[in-house]
């Protein structure tokens, strides 16, 4: 095998270390394209970015290990040389020498005395940048300004430094990407924001999803249209029946959301979904609560409810549930969905499962929805497992993903 | 095709008028080299589907497009047998006494088959170049069948017999993120992301296609545009609402972008009307920005 193979050989193997996923076919595919691209550096960086970078989150991750893996130690010199004293850039190669690893370099970069006062963070922020990405200096300023207020979610180092490139809309998708996995017990308000900002999208997939499944169905109307044209493949004769499920279907949703400190995030953007398909149910009554409830709704995507709760007091599902009973007549019947989002933890207050018993002798169903990882129901004053007996389902949603799954199967 | 080298694309790129940069002159040459599907992301209106009548013009050939929706099926995408007309045929037939051996013969024939978009790239005589778009709204089941098409660039059809590409058409594939595609998709593919271009490439784009624009003022307004890019709107402007505002800048004879003619013509650009209420506030200090 020729040097080169060996090399991008190498290279590949650096990226999986690093977290990437690469088959062996794509490692020959870099290889041929390497191959007809030849080994200019701009050309070869993008050759063997097609064929082994299939998602563009992990792309600042491979601009970084492509400029340690491939420049050689002589251009380094060169290119520091041609830039003296330029405070305003620290060049990408010239904190790095092939074959270092991340760690080495940056402690390699601190001893250096560098020529000017420019706060460091950004040119750290900068460092995978290369020149040619960066049409001009104001932008840069403004793009790495930009970097620091937005911020990266917690335990994703490798997505660091990719708000430094010049490129917009890649660094937003990343950003989506990642926050739609992040858990919602990791959440502040910082990754509260880039939630609500990944909401619209999934919102829409939502409701696309659910309009769906209303237009094709196993029994029902028959479907006049979709009939004759399946009969025209039997000579005309109705042999393939098809249905339309009826419309509106009879769904009547109760939500209840904890609001309380520890899920008052996923509450919150649960209940902004379902605002947003409204139209696919007959009714939705939603709820928040903490130790009483109150009706919520919501208006320019901010929360009201009425009347305004104490989101610091002590959270009593039981106490909850004595006020839903006593208002049963009004919310509750056989076509009624109850969804309750919480986390069953009651602060040592009878947690009146019986009273959930009867709640859901009238409902349809209840199925609750979980943000807590499993392992730690039932421990400390959970009470979920009381719950757990008397609901129809108990549906993890412990991040944006596992939301819109739970979400769906309630429909 | 040995005719394919880079300087072919980086040239047909120019013939056909399409301004791009290294990492996308290179992604096509290799699409067109290693005979892989190109699969493009990227934010809409960024010239994603662009790529691809570009290619078409480029090798001149014919380019087919298959517009993805939820709920596509193969009878749309691949074929369907025109049933209207086998009834039609079959009737006349019956009338002529023919036995059932000779009708089925011609009735399962070409004549009588729908091509789809996919069947008709794959069937062409010559190359050509197979648009499959949005790819993200189709359904899962129809990527993992688009999958098998990919890989061996054939279709067997019961009655006819197995349909084999006799030039692999050049498979541009786009998709806008709505929803994560499979792994065994990204796989087979080249990958290409196309962001929005930066202010030196857009300023190329604006003189090329509106060359009646101002110089200086094509060069503003591609500042322009980008740092409305950067604001974090909703939907931040595109590249062909960019090029709709500088013809519009031409029609309206602006001599030099201030903040009135911006307000004025901002509606071209934004299409939410709480970006544009984030913008005006902020139109003087954007123009204003020292070149």
């Amino acid at each position: 095998m020729s040097t080169l193979g060996e090399q991008v050989l190498r290279f590949v193997q650096r990226l999986r270390a690093a977290g990437v996923r690469i088959s062996v076919s794509e490692t020959l595919d870099a290889m041929n394209a390497v191959a007809l691209a030849g080994i200019e550096m701009a050309r070869m960086r993008e050759a063997l970015s097609a064929t082994l970078i299939k998602d563009e989150a992990d792309r600042p991750l491979f601009e970084e290990l492509f400029i340690a893996f491939f420049r050689p130690p002589g251009e380094k010199r060169e290119i520091s040389r041609k830039r003296p004293g330029s405070g305003t850039s620290i060049s990408p190669s010239s904190a790095r020498s092939p074959g270092e690893s991340p760690q080495t370099s940056r402690s390699s970069e601190t001893p250096e005395p560098h020529p000017s006062a420019k706060p460091r963070k950004l040119g750290a922020e900068r460092k995978s940048a290369t020149p040619a990405q960066n049409p001009s200096a104001e932008f840069e300023r403004l793009d790495a300004r930009r970097g620091e207020a937005t911020g990266q979610p917690k335990g994703e180092p490798r997505e660091v430094g990719e708000q430094a490139s010049s490129e917009i809309e890649a660094g937003r998708i990343a950003r989506l990407h990642a926050i739609e996995r992040t858990p919602f017990a990791g959440y502040s308000d910082l990754e509260y924001e880039q939630a609500r900002e990944a909401l619209g999208p999934l919102a829409r997939r939502y409701r696309v999803r659910l309009g769906r499944r209303l237009r094709a169905a196993k029994a029902g109307r028959i479907d006049f249209r979709r009939t004759i044209r399946a009969s025209l493949q039997r000579g005309g004769a109705f042999c393939d029946l098809r249905f339309r499920a009826r419309r509106p279907r009879r769904v009547d949703l109760v939500v209840l959301a904890d609001v309380s400190g520890s899920v008052r995030y996923s509450s919150t953007l649960m209940l902004e979904i379902i605002a947003g398909a409204r139209a696919h149910f007959r009714r939705v009554r939603s709820f928040v609560y903490v130790d009483r409830l109150a009706e919520a709704d919501f208006e320019n995507g901010h929360l009201l409810m009425t009347p305004v709760l104490d989101l610091y007091a002590r959270s009593d599902f039981g106490r909850v549930l004595g006020e839903l009973w006593e208002r049963r007549g009004e919310l509750l019947n056989r076509a009624t969905v109850l969804v309750i989002m919480g986390d069953g933890r009651n602060n040592r207050r009878p947690a009146r499962a019986d009273l959930l018993r009867e709640t859901a002798r009238l409902c349809r169903a209840v199925v609750w929805l979980i943000p807590e990882e499993p392992g730690r129901w039932g421990t400390g004053d959970s009470a979920i497992f009381q719950y757990a007996r008397e609901v129809s389902a108990m549906l993890r949603s412990g991040n944006l993903r596992e939301l819109e799954k739970a979400l769906l199967e309630v429909a | 095709m040995e005719r394919i080298n880079q300087q072919f694309v980086s040239e047909g790129l120019r013939r056909a008028r399409y301004i791009t940069n290294e990492r996308i002159e290179t992604a096509i040459y290799l699409a067109l080299a290693l005979e892989k599907p190109l699969l493009i992301e990227g934010p809409a209106g960024s010239g994603k589907t662009e790529v691809a009548k570009v290619l078409a013009e480029m090798l001149q050939t014919e380019l087919i497009r298959l517009q993805c929706y939820e709920g596509l099926d193969e009878a749309r995408a691949l074929y369907e047998w025109n049933y209207q007309k086998q009834l039609l045929r079959l009737q006349a037939d019956e009338h002529r006494g023919l036995g059932w051996g000779e009708i089925s013969e011609h009735l399962f024939s070409r004549e009588y088959l729908l091509e789809r978009p996919l069947l008709k790239a794959i069937a062409a005589p010559r190359k050509v170049v197979l648009l499959i778009d949005e790819i993200d709204k189709a359904d899962e089941e129809f990527e993992a069948f688009l999958l098998e098409l990919l890989s061996d660039f054939q279709v067997s059809i019961p009655e006819l017999g197995t349909i084999r590409a006799v030039e692999r058409p050049v498979v541009v594939l786009t998709s806008n993120r709505t929803r994560e595609l499979s792994e065994a998709l990204r796989r087979r593919c080249l990958h290409l992301f196309i962001d929005f271009p930066g202010i030196e490439q857009e300023r190329r784009i604006i003189e090329l296609k509106v060359p009646d624009l101002d110089a200086r003022l094509a060069a503003e307004a591609a500042r322009f545009v980008n740092a409305l890019r950067k604001l974090g709107l909703k939907k931040p402007p595109s590249v062909a609402e960019s090029l709709d505002w500088a013809r519009a800048l031409v029609r309206l004879g602006v001599g030099e972008l201030n903040t009135d003619a911006v307000r004025a013509t901002l509606g071209v650009l934004l299409k939410h009307e709480d970006d544009r209420e984030k913008t005006q506030g902020k139109v003087p200090a954007l123009v204003g920005r020292p070149g």
